[in-house]
């Protein structure tokens, strides 16, 4: 039931995008067609699926105060989270690196429909937003990141593909002229963003 | 120099990596003290607000240093119970060495899962006992500190703090000092369900354990009503079945020999 | 030499702003502006940022081998902000600010005008004019923080800096505090800035 809840909560109340405006940058200039942003939602919620338990696993055995426990009672006293953000951007870098290397010499048609977003994603700061969201709320066991991940994964796909649809059909609307082009998507993001508030309500 | 041969590509690498981590490894051990004092002297400001050794206002305007000087002048003990609501530990209050419960995620998640526990109680002067509560707002964590007169029923003061609540809605528990003040005289109806309500129209009935929901703050208010429940739930046995007015009577036996009830 | 100086300080904070008009580096900011105390602290939190790193990379320009390049102008930010972060953590004032940013700050890592000014500027460039050209994006992207901080703490709590401004019969707007209103915000900067330079329209 913990799951369910957290699931739904990070999909549409906490959502990446309307809530804590993550992956903004990515998300207004890859949003001008609806399949390109397919792609790109996609590639984020596997790049999350894959990184936030990684950095979940490596945030409570090895960086967090105390988490090298396990080596040694000498080492309980241990705090290594200085280190954090430095960890989690390179396990992430390194991860996308390494996803691209592998999909581009086994899966070839994948990649290039997916390939050209993946460099993209190492500086997305939701991914990077997902792994400081997992520390901060210190998740216990590995299965609350996990849901935590294809939850905000799934609500950052989900802002990308309506958006992108929109602006397809904004295409053809006479919007005043200084308006144009960012300036009205920035609106369109707002007014998205207000429908999402009401999920807020919302308690399982 | 070629700088794209591998050799030189991972010495590079290496050195950087190596630079950065002693110069981070060397700020974060310097600093380290001073950020957790800081950490220490802000739950010592939350439980003083709460216990009303000083005005909040003052209490945030004064130093790390005078906080602690502060907590040690007024904390008679602090302990640890368990869920059967008795002593299970000793914390520090020495001032050179305040032992602190701070982290209070783990002590929730035991405390819904029945586990063991150590919930702290702090017992400052005037025998007015102060104890954390947790739970979910919504946005991230909601906590703060009750305290509680010696008659074990009537609250004293409160204090209430947040991650991440939206500031004019969900913050006024922290940034509206009527919000908190209102707690003060109220009661916990301990053995009840609910102990405490906080919800909407909740003080219309004149019940004495009950307190108004924030306005325009309905999951905020909802989630400190959880936490405010589920954790007086964890110090019913503590508080509401006398162990602790039996604790009391026995310190001050201890203390005072010579009392005339005796 | 003087005035290109000054044009590298002047075009990003206004005709480049990173913000309105290259859309760069809104993820981690705008989250931040519902108070002008936690707007100011991450703008020059972030202007420190881009500014030392520019510097830093601009340095170390002739010797980054170039298939790592990413990898150590990522390291060289992500040191730049946790020094930020522990500073912030260790101050008496500001441990309380730093608190109230939360994840915001480490988030200044992957801000898009960090990267981006080192890739375009600090790799091609001295050492000054890129600390400069680091700065000067630093404070353009800070001035819209600042200028959307400002309307939402006036018109969604009535105060300015914490203080009360608007008379106490001011009923706070509550949807200007939520996320959504600094979208829409940032949507009507945009247009006041392209209605004034029209060179910047979109067609």
């Amino acid at each position: 039931m913990e799951y369910i809840s957290l699931f739904v909560k990070s999909i549409f109340v906490d959502n990446m995008i309307f809530a804590y405006f993550l992956g903004m940058c990515s998300y207004l200039a890859v949003s001008k067609n609806v399949k390109t942003a397919n792609g790109l939602g996609l590639a984020v919620i596997f790049v999350l699926l894959c990184t936030l338990p990684i950095n979940w696993v490596l945030n409570t055995f090895v960086l967090q105060p105390g988490a090298l426990k396990w080596l040694g009672p000498q080492f309980a006293e241990v705090d290594l989270s200085f280190l954090s953000f430095i960890v989690f951007i390179a396990v992430i870098a390194a991860f996308v690196q390494l996803v691209e290397m592998i999909v581009e010499k086994f899966l070839p048609s994948l990649y290039s429909s997916l390939g050209i977003y993946l460099p993209l994603i190492a500086v997305n700061c939701a991914i990077l937003g997902g792994s400081l969201f997992m520390q901060q709320r210190d998740f216990t066991g590995i299965g609350e990141p996990l849901v935590y991940a294809l939850g905000s994964g799934i609500g950052w796909y989900l802002a990308i593909v309506a958006l992108a649809a929109i602006r397809e059909k904004l295409g053809y609307s006479n919007v005043p002229k200084p308006l144009k082009g960012i300036g009205i998507t920035f609106i369109t993001v707002g007014l998205m963003g207000m429908a999402f508030m009401t999920f807020m309500g919302i308690q399982l | 120099m070629n700088t794209n041969s591998n050799v030189y590509t991972v010495i590079y690498t290496a050195v950087i990596v190596v630079i950065v981590a002693a110069l981070l490894a060397f700020v974060s051990s310097k600093l380290g003290p001073a950020q957790d004092a800081n950490a220490k002297a802000e739950t010592l400001r939350q439980m003083m607000a709460a216990a009303r050794v000083k005005p909040t206002e003052d209490l945030y305007a004064a130093k790390n240093a005078e906080v602690l000087q502060l907590y040690a002048d007024n904390i008679q003990e602090a302990y640890t119970i368990g869920l059967d609501g008795q002593k299970n530990g000793e914390l520090s209050v020495s001032k050179d060495k305040i032992d602190l419960v701070s982290k209070l995620k783990p002590q929730h998640k035991a405390i819904l899962a029945e586990g063991e526990v150590t919930l702290p109680v702090y017992v400052f002067k005037g025998n007015i006992s102060v104890i954390p509560i947790y739970g979910a707002g919504l946005w991230g964590p909601v906590w703060g500190y009750i305290a509680i007169q010696p008659d074990c029923h009537t609250i004293a003061g409160a204090f209430f703090d947040h991650e991440s609540e939206t500031p004019g809605l969900g913050a006024k528990i922290k940034d509206e000092p009527w919000f908190r003040e209102k707690f003060i005289g109220k009661t916990v109806e301990w053995g009840d369900t609910p102990a405490f309500r906080l919800e909407k129209n909740a003080e219309a009935g004149g019940a004495t354990n009950a307190v108004d929901a924030i306005t325009g703050a309905t999951m905020t208010s909802k989630g400190l009503n959880e936490a405010l429940n589920v954790w007086f739930k964890a110090y019913e046995k503590h508080f509401g079945t006398g162990a602790l007015l039996h604790m009391l009577e026995e310190h001050a036996v201890e203390t005072t020999p010579n009392a005339e009830e005796e | 030499m003087a005035q290109n100086l000054k044009e590298t300080i002047l075009n990003p904070i206004l005709k480049g702003n990173p913000i309105t008009v290259l859309v760069l580096g809104i993820c981690s900011a705008l989250a931040v502006t519902v108070q002008l105390k936690g707007a100011l602290v991450m703008a020059l939190s972030v202007i420190v940022v881009t500014g030392v790193s520019s510097l830093i990379c601009s340095l170390l320009r002739n010797t980054i081998p170039n298939r790592v390049r990413i990898i150590v102008q990522l390291v060289v930010v992500a040191m730049m902000v946790i020094l930020v972060d522990q500073i912030l953590k260790a101050g008496e004032g500001t441990y309380a600010i730093d608190k109230q940013l939360s994840v915001y700050i480490g988030l200044i890592i992957t801000n898009c005008i960090v990267m981006g000014r080192i890739e375009a500027f600090a790799l091609g460039n001295k050492p000054i004019p890129s600390l400069l050209d680091g700065l000067a994006n630093g404070v353009g992207y800070g001035l819209i923080l600042v200028i959307v901080a400002f309307f939402r703490e006036l018109l969604g709590s009535g105060t300015l800096f914490g203080l009360q401004v608007l008379p106490s019969g001011y009923i706070p707007n509550n949807l200007v505090i939520l996320p959504p209103f600094a979208l829409i915000l940032l949507g009507c900067i945009i247009w006041v800035h392209r209605a004034i330079d029209k060179d910047l329209q979109e067609n």
